[in-house]
This record gives C-alpha cells, sequence and structure tokens, in this order.
C-alpha cells in the first residue's frame, strides 16, 4: 500500500533532526533534539482507516538506540492507523539464543532482529518465514537496491527470507596522532601489506603502543568478516563456496596466517592477548595501536569512546590483490507471527531507502544495507572522514564472508578461535592450529551437510 | 476438651488419621503438580531426547545410542571438558570447604565484632553471579588487577591469569573462594552445636588444642562437613557463570567446562538431542560421585545416634 507509506519529506525531515542527534547519541544519550515533526498533510495522503493491529518486535537495541525505533514507529503508526508495537529488547548474545526458545515455545514475535550467522539455520529450522512473495508481488519495494553480498546472507532455496538492514566490510582504521607523532604519511589507497609492516614497525613504541591492535584486540581470526579479510589478500580462503570443506591447509592460507602470527612474535608489532586483555577498552579504543580492523558498525563506538583523531583507508593490497570480508544483519518475519501482512507492510518501510536512512544512516548508527542509502550515513557526524572507503570496499572488493550457509557455523567458528587463540598466545604454531581445524572442523562440516541434505 | 472434638469420628465419617491425610495431600498437591509438570516432565522429556538428533525446534529422529557413542568414543572435547571439571571441581571444594571451616573457626571465637564479621562474609554469596564474574575479571587484571599487584609486593611477578592456558582454570578456582561464606554459615551452627562439655572434658583430660581440634570438633561436625562436601561437589560440577562472562571457555579449551559445552550444544549449535544426551551423562558422573561419597563417609562420619 504505497499511498501509507511515509513520505520522503517526511523521513527526510526526520533524518535532519536525527543527525543533530547523533553525536548526543553516540554517547549513550537518548536524542536531545527529536526529529522535527511532520508537516501538518504535507504530502502525507490520507491514511486509510485499518482493524487494529499489535506488531510484536525482538530487537537487540541498546537503550540508547531505542529512542530512534520508537520514533520510527510513532511515525509509521501516524501513518498507519491501527497499528501499536510492542518490543522485547534483548542483548545481541542473548538475542540468538532467546530466539530459539521463543521459537520451540511457539511464542515469537512478528519481526525479528537477525545476525547474518543466525540467518541460515533459523531459515532452516523455519524461525524465519519466506518474503519472497511480498517481494515478488511488490515491485515498489526495491529489492535490488540492496547490495547483493548482503541480500545473500537471508537466502534460503533460492528464496529470500530476512531482509537486511546493515551490511559493511572490514577496512583499515588509523590513529592519526599517533602516525603524526611517527612522522608518518596516513595509509592511502596504493598501500600494500609491506607498507603496513613497515608503517606497523615505526608505530610500535616501548611496550605500551603497537603498529597493529588488530579487529576487537584478535590479530589473527577466521571469523565470517575477518577470515577472507586475512587471508584473500593472499589468494588464500577459508572454505569452499559450499562451505562443507576447509581450505586452510593451502600455501597461500598457511603463508598468510603465519603472516599475521609473526606481527605478534616476529615483529612484535602487535600486543600478545594477555597485553591487549589487560587494556578493559582495548588497545585500539585506548589509543595504543597505530592502526586497527575496523568494520563499519565499529564507529559509533571509537566516536564515542576515542580520544584521538582517526580515519579510515581501503583494506592494503596482497600479493593476490585487495580482498575484504563484510558481514551484516536483517530482519525477518516469524512463522509465529500473526500478521504476517502487516508485518510486511511495517518492513517494506522500514528497510525501504527512507527507513534505512533514518534508521542506520542519518542517525550515524552504521552503514545502511542499501547502496542509496549509504550516503546518508557517509554525511553524518558518524562516519568518518574517509567512510567512502567501506562504500568503496563493498563496490569493488569487499565479500560475504564464510560460513554462512552450513548448519554448523557456529561450531566451526568455535573450533577455529579455539585454535587461533592459542597460536596468537604462542602456545600454538600455525601448523598446527591448521592441522587441529582441520582435524575438529572437517567432520562437523561433513555432518552439518549430510543433515542439510536430509541425510 | 468437649465430647465432640474428642469423637474420632466426625466430618462426614472421616476419622482424624484420614482428615490429616487429606490435609497432607491437598499441601503437598500443588507442589507435586508443579514438580511433575515443570521440573519432572523435562526431566524425563530430556532422556527421550538424548535418544534423537532433535535439534531443539524441527528435525527429531530417534537415533538409539548414538549420541552416547558419539560423545563417548568420538568427541575429544567431551573428555577435555570432563578433566577440566574435575579438576575445577576437586580444586573448588578442597579450598572452599577448608576455606570456609577456617573462616568459620575463626569467627567461632568469642571475641567483639564476630558477629559483623560473620555478615561480610555472608555477604559476597548473595551477590549477583555475573556482576561478580565481571570483578574478578578486573582483579585478575594482569596490568591493574588487585591479584597482581599483591604478589608483587611479595616479589612475585604475576601470571596473565584469564589469557594463559596453565593459569585460566587455576584462577576460576580462586575465585570460586569468593562464595565461602554460605559453607561457612552451616559450619558455623555446625561448631556451636558441639557441647562445651566435651571440650571441657578434653581440657582435664590435658588434650592440646589440635587434639580437640582433631578428635572432638572434626568427629563433632563431620555430617556437616560432610553435607558441605557432597554440595559443594555437586555445585562445583555445575560451574557456568564464571566460564561464560569470565573465558568463554578459552583460551583454547583450558577452561571449557561441562556445563559450558552443553550449553555450547544446546542453545548455539541447536544440538538439543546431543546436548541432553551430555546432561544425563553429568547426572551419572555427579550421581556416582555422591555415592562414592556416602560410601566413603561410613569411615570417617560421626553420628551422635546412629539409630535416630
Amino acid at each position: 500500500m504505497p499511498s501509507n507509506q511515509l513520505s520522503r519529506r517526511k523521513f527526510l525531515q526526520l533524518a535532519g533532526g536525527g543527525a543533530a542527534s547523533v553525536v548526543l547519541l553516540a554517547a549513550c544519550q537518548a536524542p536531545a533534539a527529536a526529529p522535527a515533526a511532520p508537516a501538518a498533510g504535507g504530502g502525507e495522503a490520507a491514511a486509510p482507516s485499518q482493524t487494529e493491529v499489535t506488531l510484536t518486535f525482538g530487537h537487540h537495541w541498546e537503550a540508547a538506540f531505542r529512542p530512534r525505533q520508537e520514533e520510527f514507529d510513532k511515525k509509521y503508526a501516524e501513518a498507519h492507523p491501527g497499528v501499536k508495537f510492542e518490543y522485547t529488547y534483548n542483548t545481541w548474545a542473548e538475542h540468538n539464543q532467546i530466539v530459539p526458545t521463543w521459537a520451540a515455545a511457539g511464542t515469537l514475535p512478528d519481526i525479528i532482529y537477525v545476525h547474518g550467522r543466525y540467518a541460515f539455520p533459523w531459515n532452516h529450522e523455519g524461525i524465519v518465514v519466506s518474503t519472497q512473495d511480498f517481494i515478488d508481488s511488490d515491485p515498489e519495494f526495491d529489492v535490488k537496491g540492496i547490495w547483493e553480498e548482503a541480500l545473500r546472507l537471508y537466502r534460503y532455496n533460492g528464496k529470500q527470507h530476512g531482509i537486511p538492514y546493515d551490511h559493511g566490510p572490514i577496512i583499515l582504521g588509523y590513529n592519526k596522532d599517533l602516525f603524526d607523532a611517527a612522522g608518518l604519511e596516513y595509509p592511502n589507497e596504493n598501500w600494500t601489506w609491506d607498507d603496513f609492516l613497515e608503517a606497523a614497525k615505526a608505530l610500535t613504541v616501548g611496550e605500551n603502543q603497537w603498529g597493529y591492535g588488530g579487529y576487537y584486540n584478535t590479530i589473527l581470526d577466521l571469523g565470517n568478516e575477518t577470515g577472507i579479510s586475512f587471508v584473500g589478500p593472499w589468494g588464500g580462503e577459508v572454505y569452499n563456496e559450499e562451505e562443507t570443506k576447509l581450505l586452510i591447509d593451502s600455501d597461500a592460507s598457511r603463508s598468510a596466517m603465519q603472516w599475521w602470527a609473526d606481527l605478534i612474535h616476529v615483529h612484535k608489532v602487535a600486543p600478545l592477548p594477555a597485553q591487549a586483555q589487560a587494556i578493559p577498552a582495548g588497545p585500539w579504543v585506548a589509543g595504543m595501536t597505530g592502526m586497527f580492523a575496523l568494520a563499519s558498525w565499529g564507529t559509533p563506538t571509537l566516536i564515542e569512546q576515542a580520544n584521538f583523531a582517526w580515519d579510515v583507508a581501503p583494506w592494503p593490497k596482497g600479493t593476490a590483490g585487495r580482498k575484504a570480508g563484510s558481514f551484516g544483519s536483517g530482519f525477518g518475519i516469524t512463522r509465529d507471527s500473526k500478521h504476517p501482512e502487516a508485518a510486511w507492510q511495517y518492513m517494506r518501510e522500514y528497510l525501504s531507502k527512507e527507513g534505512m536512512e533514518f534508521m542506520w544512516g542519518a542517525s550515524g548508527r552504521g552503514s545502511p544495507a542499501r547502496q542509496a542509502a549509504y550516503e546518508s550515513w557517509l554525511n553524518s557526524p558518524g562516519a568518518p572522514a574517509n567512510a567512502r572507503y567501506y562504500m568503496d570496499a563493498l563496490e569493488n572488493y569487499a565479500v560475504t564472508g564464510h560460513p554462512y550457509h552450513t548448519l554448523a557455523s557456529g561450531e566451526i567458528l568455535d573450533i577455529c578461535n579455539r585454535n587461533t587463540q592459542l597460536v596468537q598466545s604462542g602456545d600454538m604454531t600455525v601448523d598446527e592450529c591448521i592441522a587441529n581445524i582441520l582435524a575438529e572442523g572437517t567432520p562437523v562440516l561433513e555432518e552439518a551437510a549430510k543433515r542439510l541434505q536430509g541425510g | 476438651m468437649s465430647a465432640t472434638t474428642a469423637s474420632p469420628r466426625r466430618n462426614n465419617g472421616f476419622s482424624l488419621r484420614q482428615r490429616e491425610e487429606i490435609d497432607f495431600y491437598l499441601f503437598i498437591g500443588l507442589w507435586l503438580i508443579g514438580f511433575i509438570l515443570f521440573t519432572g516432565g523435562p526431566i524425563l522429556a530430556s532422556l527421550l531426547f538424548s535418544f534423537t538428533n532433535w535439534t531443539g525446534l524441527t528435525t527429531q529422529e530417534w537415533i538409539g545410542l548414538e549420541n552416547y557413542r558419539q560423545l563417548l568414543f568420538d568427541d575429544k572435547l567431551f573428555w577435555i571438558a570432563t578433566r577440566n571439571t574435575f579438576f575445577y571441581s576437586f580444586g573448588s571444594v578442597i579450598l572452599g570447604t577448608l576455606g570456609a571451616l577456617f573462616v568459620a573457626i575463626l569467627l567461632n571465637q568469642k571475641l567483639p565484632g564476630t558477629t559483623l564479621m560473620r555478615v561480610l562474609y555472608y555477604i559476597p554469596s548473595i551477590a549477583s553471579g555475573v556482576a561478580v564474574s565481571i570483578l574478578w575479571i578486573w582483579l585478575f587484571n594482569p596490568q591493574v588487577g588487585l591479584v597482581n599487584y599483591l604478589l608483587s609486593l611479595v616479589g612475585i611477578p604475576g601470571p596473565p591469569w584469564l589469557a594463559s592456558q596453565q593459569w585460566a582454570l587455576p584462577a576460576l578456582i580462586i575465585k570460586s573462594t569468593w562464595a565461602i561464606g554460605a559453607n561457612m554459615i552451616i559450619l558455623l551452627a555446625g561448631l556451636q552445636a558441639v557441647p562445651a562439655s566435651l571440650y571441657e572434658a578434653a581440657k582435664i583430660d590435658g588434650a592440646h588444642p589440635w587434639d580437640e581440634f582433631f578428635n572432638v570438633t572434626i568427629p563433632m561436625i563431620s555430617p556437616v562437613l560432610f553435607y558441605v562436601l557432597v554440595i559443594s561437589t555437586i555445585a562445583s560440577f555445575q560451574i557456568l557463570t564464571d566460564v561464560l562472562v569470565m573465558t568463554q571457555g578459552g583460551p583454547g579449551t583450558a577452561t571449557l567446562v561441562y556445563v559450558f559445552y552443553i550449553y555450547q550444544n544446546a542453545f548455539q549449535y541447536l544440538k538439543m538431542g546431543y546436548a541432553s544426551a551430555l546432561a544425563w551423562i553429568l547426572f551419572a558422573i555427579i550421581l556416582a560421585l555422591t555415592l562414592l561419597q556416602l560410601w566413603g563417609s561410613k569411615k570417617w562420619v560421626y553420628y551422635e545416634d546412629p539409630g535416630a
């Protein structure tokens, strides 16, 4: 029902007010400046009367972001009389365990937050239902305007289930103050990993300043967004396309993993896990590392906490070119939804260009999953000066990081994590790590593939 | 007493004994229904699930003993989790029980301020598990933590604790002493129940304080000590919160404990059938250990009136 949508004008008004409040939002406070009220009758078609519908939600927003959500819903309710909202706000970690228990009890809300890693198993288990029919019969919902790398996370058996709202790659973050102090030029588009290493050495000073701080303190990691970022530039892969096989024992993957381990143990330009964990905020947020891997959703943390100047640059080029991983989150309509039609009506506006601009773009929260909405984030106070490099990565070299279509993603990621942790602490060699991951992980992937085939 | 109340039969012909039985079942009935529905039912269901490949949602096929075969013969992590849990249990029960006994003895002295000290020692036991775990992450911080600071005062360079494969599990054992207050209260009650006349008799016989402790105190509080040991052992095998908050089972598998492994399988990998099998193996382990303790108790636990 296009006539019921929030008008573009209204959204721009809302977004304008939201942009002004982003700095305060990042400081964990409710937006001080409420979004401007829509002009009376300003282009808004009279909404037809509807029967009363209460849409229920399973969100993961922290307290500071909830006013933004509720503001959107207030405006939505104004445009759609009769629609009411009920929320359950979980923490991110709890949400992923709570949803299966809701499903087992038959009490799923109408719409739930779905992280990319959980999309496939939840689609497989029928927790999230297909939205393909809605999409097919709703040409005004511009599904092609969403990054393909984001959509693929939510596709199951060829049908779109969830719809992504946020998608971002990993690129290189850097501490401008430390670069200035070392008299170094900032990272640029021509950087290779050799340039990175040279800079990392120059930026390492004493025992409390390192050239590189990793991704959330992790130097070597084979996670969704990190795995391909760490081995891809050297031509390595972590999984085959079907995710039935691990490929980390190739020469390229092996040498890439060794390169990252050497940053800690040979070049000593990255902290040991014990050193990183000793700094509660993490060395990168504390301003103790010259460079760090930074996903687009990590920028609000830096805006909120960093007391140094920082920016981003492209992920450096390796011997096999430039390659990075990307990942994201979305929303899905559940099998227990009592109002799937109303839920879709909501989703199509919530995840429209204007909806994404209001919720995640202009608010500075993070990188919207629509290319057209990305600009609103790039222009928001929540984005670093060179945030355009995030879009550049999505357009040119970032790929969705495996595993995302195996039923064993949680298990295989834990296996990788357990072993790479020990490489970082110096308790295990890269060769031992690879051997262990293969030994433990291969049967897990094979068994998951068998389950998928109904075997 | 009036003639009516003395009558053995009234109220529709029920005898006093029958009325009391009815009252008993009425009172216990609500609890019994709750137990059967909310505890007994799930227990029985989990036994059935352990013979299936249930994901907790859809897939559910009867696979017989396959889960048990797999975890006993194919699952390396099952054995690592079991070994880690035994290690943790042994360390935390010994340290916790001896610590609680030591503090209980100190607080059993007739000295000013002991009442306040009893409260202070007990308070940690009622603090929120997650909050306490976060507090201990700070205490174990290798650079700014209190533990390594205290060690540095005596010239010992502290280890990286939670980030160390060798020290992460011992760190959790040390952390477990935080909650000795609950056992301390129980042991204190046991100590206060020891008749003073026994100590007087021991003194008259010229007993040394150590003799009093080993020949009067320990035998007299041995039933309480036994209770504390059994309960602490059962609780230690169920450690989860500390691992969930402080280490997530790492580094590597250094703190992968049994219940955390059940949690991972059930809620993170959606292998509810496998997790149910793990839970029943844990039940068997705890039951065997408790029976072993019961059997062993005959050799050292002293009951004043065995016929009672």
